[in-house]
């Protein structure tokens, strides 16, 4: 008897599992192919996996965040504004000769205040996240072309070495520094999703508002902290782009909202909310940064990328539906 | 028809008096007196509109009267969260409201009130380990802790819902339509879950629209309607049609 309880948890514990090692199997699949497929091997280069990895970590850093809110029943689709406006914010500051830590400082608390005010709109104001970040979407989209005059801005930080090295700096031939941010940022929350009680609220408040609020949660206030991660990551990400690329544009970051919900979405986070893994958004981000710089080798033209990211949603949505009707069926 | 006569043996647990709730220009509660003893097991019947669930979130926190005073072991309380309802000892298990489907089990029998060790980590051992202990303080049986509650069938449900509050040291737990929408079986399931909490000395409010259910299980039945207390009767002085025919009517005379 106790033997064939055992069987069936670990029989139903690796069918939990299962998404998340679906999400596995599909990024070595898609490195795989494109080791071996693409001309001249040209993905596999150090400065392929390079590019990819620098850009790949300020994607990634943003993913965690959105896909955290996900979790907890909200979107942002804001960010790639907020991306703008903060890498203006950075560009501004430094460019009046203020200390770079400092204009840092200042860059992560304006975006922890944007997301804070998302979060108010959505919760207080009771609008739907995904109508009211459309709105803040334009909105900071609106200030930041406004006040930059919509022009590019140089921004070379390099003559502070330690500024620049804490957060683009070079570890041997490939890594960069943002790949370690990114991977402490994913631990972190990581560690609060699934082993804190915090993400016991995040999953409930996701998964069932009303029973959450029953039981004392102030969802509320959930979701609210969820919406300043997301503006703290993403101010974080706007950061080490600006010093990355030396330059702000107030273009960067359209279309951002959507790649980011996709991540997620691949990585096995529901669209309903209440389901995801830190694990599991972190690939998601990786599957999506390598389609999109598959399609740049391949000189395809960009519009692509849609399609391809349109086919992945629906496929991992249809995938998630199948695990789940199984998983009923089993018991 | 008020069972005012009380009995010396028990001892009072919740008592409200002349309780107003308006919302707008609705008054959803007029002037009602609810009350019950330790241990006691109160079926709450009324149709649709009566006031039932608009009570019921009065005693749980989530509504606050205009008017009326509510005592708890004879003190005067002040109910205004949930917070403050289950900080004495009051426990509700809304109908779908209760779990998060998507969640384990032992991550629903802790919500909002996990075991952490230091910076509010998870003692996850203790959950599951607990959760289990709860589940068959209920007499129910199941696979493992860390199922999701979407597996489980409806009456399994309800038992995890009521097996939680009664981990919480619950001494009245409030039970809003614990059998609708359930099977024969699964109805059964859940009365028997309720004879458990009886059993062990907690008070139970059963709301239902189901007067069989209600009458194999509790010792007194109060009906209301449009707002009004209308009956406050022990069970063994009426019988289901009589109850009925009240509902119906929705007047005494």
């Amino acid at each position: 008897m106790k033997n064939v309880e055992n069987r069936n948890r670990k029989f139903l514990g690796s069918f939990i599992d299962i998404s998340s090692l679906g999400v596995i199997g599909i990024l070595l699949v898609l490195i795989t192919l494109l080791a071996i497929f693409v001309p001249g091997h040209n993905f596999i280069r150090p400065d392929n996996i390079k590019n990819l990895l620098s850009y790949g970590a300020e994607f990634a850093i943003i993913v965690l965040g959105a896909g955290l809110l996900m979790i907890a029943g909200e979107f942002d689709l804001s960010v790639g504004s907020v991306l703008a406006f903060c890498s203006f914010v950075f560009v501004k500051l430094f460019s009046l000769g203020i200390n770079p830590f400092l204009v840092a400082i200042i860059t992560l608390i304006c975006g922890a205040v944007i997301g804070m005010i998302n979060g108010l709109i959505t919760t207080k104001g009771r609008i739907l996240s995904f109508v009211a970040t459309l709105g803040t979407m334009m909105f900071w989209r609106g200030i930041t072309v406004m006040a930059s005059g919509g022009a590019m801005m140089p921004s070379d930080t390099s003559e502070f070495k330690f500024f620049t090295s804490v957060f683009i700096g070079e570890i041997g031939k490939i890594f960069q520094s943002q790949v370690l941010w990114l991977i402490l940022f994913a631990v972190i929350l990581g560690f609060i999703l699934h082993r804190h009680k915090f993400g016991n609220w995040v999953f409930s408040t996701g998964d069932n508002e009303r029973a959450a609020r029953s039981m004392a949660i102030n969802t509320d206030r959930v979701k609210i902290i969820c919406f300043v991660i997301v503006g703290l990551l993403v101010a974080f990400a706007a950061i080490i782009q600006t010093v990355r690329l030396a330059a702000f544009s107030s273009r960067s970051g359209t279309g951002l909202e959507l790649e980011v919900v996709a991540a997620a979405v691949v990585g096995g986070t529901s669209l309903r909310g209440g389901k995801g893994n830190m694990l599991g958004i972190f690939i998601g981000a990786f599957i999506i940064v390598i389609i999109k710089n598959a399609f740049v080798l391949a000189r395809l033209p960009y519009e692509w990328t849609y399609i391809a990211f349109a086919l992945m949603i629906m496929f991992s949505v249809l995938l998630d539906l199948l695990i789940e009707n199984s998983r009923k069926k089993v018991v | 028809m008020s069972s005012n006569e009380s009995n010396p043996n028990t001892k009072e647990l919740l008592k409200m008096t002349g309780i107003h709730k308006y919302f707008g220009k609705v008054h959803s509660l007029i002037n009602v007196d609810f009350k019950i003893d330790e241990g006691e097991n109160v079926g709450l019947v009324g149709d649709n509109g009566a006031g039932k669930s608009t009570l019921i979130k009065v005693i749980s926190g989530y509504h606050r009267a205009e008017k009326g005073k509510i005592y708890f072991k004879g003190k005067e309380v002040k109910i205004s969260s949930p917070k403050d309802s289950r900080a004495l000892g009051i426990e509700t298990v809304y109908q779908d409201q209760a779990l998060a489907p998507d969640l384990s089990i032992s991550r629903n029998i802790f919500m909002g009130r996990e075991p952490v060790v230091a910076l509010g980590f998870l003692k996850k051992k203790v959950m599951d380990e607990e959760s289990m202990d709860a589940l068959k303080n209920m007499g129910l049986y199941l696979k493992s802790p860390n199922i999701t509650i979407s597996t489980l069938s409806g009456g399994e449900r309800q038992g995890v819902a009521i097996a939680r509050a009664l981990h919480f040291k619950a001494k009245l737990v409030i039970l809003d339509e614990p059998t609708a929408s359930l099977s024969v079986k699964e109805v059964r399931e859940v009365l028997e879950f309720v004879n458990q909490l009886k059993r062990k000395g907690i008070a139970v409010i059963f709301i239902t629209h189901n007067l069989h259910h209600i009458f194999s299980i509790a010792d007194r039945i109060v009906v209301l309607s449009h707002g009004e207390k209308l009956a406050d009767i022990k069970k063994k002085d009426t019988n289901v049609d009589d109850l009925s025919e009240l509902i119906i009517r929705g007047t005494i005379g």
